[in-house]
């Protein structure tokens, strides 16, 4: 390994050692607030490491990892989710008796498993970056053992997510006899030859394919996105929302790029059909929910289904409405899940639908806040779901994908139906009294605040002028694209 | 021996544990099911590994082929390792909780 490939990996190494600096701290006896100012700036540290190692990109370092632009866009999109979700997490985790430090070396671990997933072009690197990331998920899911459901969230992720580990295994170990290579180009080579069996080749991804939807909540492998959704901590359901699903379909974009998943009839049957039953299920699932936790989990499921149209072509753009979808989708339920964690007191989450009537009457921000995320997850234009779900349309069009396509504008206005329910019950009358919750630090309440209003201004500022974005995300992949030719 | 048996004997393995964490009720048999899941994949890589490399090295020469399958077998091996031990963290809360490790008891979360 050269010392251009070390810079490469500088952000990754600088991640990595987050999560020690944190073990450290809490072996030095610091409070929760020095622990939480810490890991605040070793995420902004992880992002200037990003900026100064801009110009050694892209960068393969055999045989695990390549470096480049599509993998910073994803790695910058997990690190901030992480930056916005540490801030939440302090608010959230201060008002309850357990420990919380703990917490933070998790997150970063999982965060780190979010992003070697992104870089990883090798079967061995990939498991082990999503081992990385659920192994932390299994603790930070079960983290406030009191509350009896937390525990059994935690369960339900455990067995399904080991078995689901399983799966892929099995569906690497068979594309390895079929190929007998386990990095992702020598299996696109090895493809290229007449020497391998289809059948094969077409067992080992399905099975690979089970793993991923199970980990992206796609129907029929949800069944545990609901309940994981609702016993998680608020600000652990927040990251499962955004940051475990940005690393993982990361690497499936970058396994389908290498081995040409989409020219494969059967994949494509395979990959509309999870799209479809997702765009659907999702939906329709969400419409009778009282419980908002358990409704954005059920509107998740879609909103990968939607996800997956734009997967689908397998081209250029497809690929850029992804990331720009992935990134209004993030930026959009971290704001919702936020104003969740605001309201959440100390026995209990604000899950129940009961505990936003009247919202906007008490706390006009918050109540703004969240009618513009959840317009934003409904597609409503100058948000920046608005523009996400265009991009995606219009991927999808361009290759005539016309039944996801059609099957995506028809849920869609399903989907309207239960974000506007719970937007009228912000705005409806209320004679319940709340109570006042604890102070906290006035610079945290600040700092909380002040995330919201910079993911309110990214809402509607990607939403009014999406092409900054959408020329960021081109300039970057332009770089990524350099990397097949050498 | 044919590469048959070996597959044929991993996938054996391999539905015995999905069927085991489909239909046990114990936590604890379901993560033995699991484990067993996982090795059965460590037969066939080892497997694989071994049949790359016989048909590299008949076409002569020194040859490294299949060494990356028992690379990947080590750290399946560690990772699993991490896994029961978190899951057991997890089974014991659950133990104080319900006094039971009967999965059955895990149905609280609902609308």
């Amino acid at each position: 390994m050269d010392s251009l490939q070390l810079q490469a990996l500088l952000p990754f190494i600088v991640l990595a050692s987050a999560s020690v600096v944190i073990i450290l701290l809490i072996a030095a006896r610091q409070s929760h607030t020095v622990i939480q100012i810490t890991g605040f700036l070793m995420m902004c540290l992880v992002v200037l490491a990003m900026w100064y190692v801009r110009d050694v990109l892209p960068r393969a370092i055999m045989p695990l990892l390549v470096v480049d632009g599509m993998a910073a866009v994803f790695t910058g999109l997990i690190v901030f989710c992480v930056l916005i979700i540490g801030l939440f997490s302090f608010i959230y985790f201060e008002e309850r008796e357990e420990n919380p430090k703990e917490y933070y070396i998790l997150i970063f671990l999982g965060t780190l498993g979010a992003a070697v997933l992104t870089i990883s072009r090798h079967f061995i690197s990939v498991f082990i970056g999503l081992e990385l990331l659920s192994i932390s998920l299994y603790a930070l899911i079960a983290y406030l053992r009191n509350r009896n459901n937390a525990v059994e969230a935690g369960m339900k992720y455990l067995v399904l997510a080991a078995m689901s580990s399983a799966f892929l295994l099995f569906g690497m170990a068979l594309i390895y006899m079929d190929t007998g290579s386990m990095d992702f180009d020598g299996i696109a080579k090895q493809l290229q030859t007449q020497g391998h069996s289809p059948a094969l080749f077409v067992t080992g991804i399905g099975l690979m394919m089970v793993a991923v939807c199970f980990k992206l909540a796609l129907v029929p492998f949800h069944l545990w996105a609901a309940d994981v959704y609702q016993g998680a901590p608020v600000p652990v359901t927040n990251f499962i929302a955004t940051v475990s699903k940005i690393g993982v379909f990361a690497v499936l974009v970058r396994f389908a790029q290498a081995v040409q998943l989409q020219s494969y009839h059967f994949a494509v049957i395979i990959i509309s059909f999870v799209a479809i039953v997702s765009m659907v299920g999702g939906n329709l699932l969400a419409i009778k929910q009282q419980n908002i936790k358990r409704l954005l989990a059920y509107s998740s499921i879609a909103h990968l289904g939607y996800l997956l149209v734009a997967f689908l072509p397998g081209n250029a753009a497809g690929i850029e409405a992804g990331m720009f979808y992935l990134f209004a989708y993030s930026i959009t339920l971290l704001a919702a899940f936020g104003i969740v964690t605001m309201l959440s007191g100390r026995q209990a989450d604000a899950d129940q639908l009961e505990a936003y009537r009247g919202l906007y009457w008490r706390n006009p921000l918050m109540g703004a806040i969240l009618t513009v995320a959840l317009l934003s997850l409904a597609g409503i234009p100058l948000t920046a779901g608005f523009i996400g779900k265009f991009a995606v349309l219009n991927a999808g069009v361009q290759q005539q994908l016309w039944l996801p396509v059609i099957v995506l504008v028809i849920t869609s206005v399903i989907g309207l139906y239960y974000y506007l329910r719970i937007i009228s019950t912000l705005f409806a009358e209320t004679q319940v009294i709340f109570p006042k919750e604890k102070s906290l630090h006035p610079l945290f309440v600040a700092g909380t605040y002040g995330a919201l209003l910079v993911l309110l201004i990214l809402l509607l500022g990607a939403g009014i002028f999406p092409s900054a974005v959408i020329d960021g995300i081109k300039n970057f992949l332009c770089q990524g694209f350099r990397i097949i030719n050498f | 021996m044919p590469i048959q048996y070996y597959i044929a004997l991993a996938s054996a393995l391999f539905c015995i544990g999905v069927v085991g964490v489909l239909t046990r009720r114990n936590a604890i048999i379901v993560f033995m099911c699991i484990e067993l899941m996982l090795n059965a994949v460590n037969l066939l890589l080892v497997a694989f590994s071994k049949m790359h490399y016989a048909k590299a090295a008949a076409a002569g020469a020194v040859t490294t082929a299949g060494t990356e399958g028992q690379l990947f077998v080590f750290f399946i091996m560690v990772v699993a390792a991490a896994e029961v031990s978190v899951g057991l963290a997890i089974i014991v809360m659950m133990y104080r909780n319900v006094h039971s490790v009967d999965v059955n008891f895990l149905n609280r979360l609902k609308n």
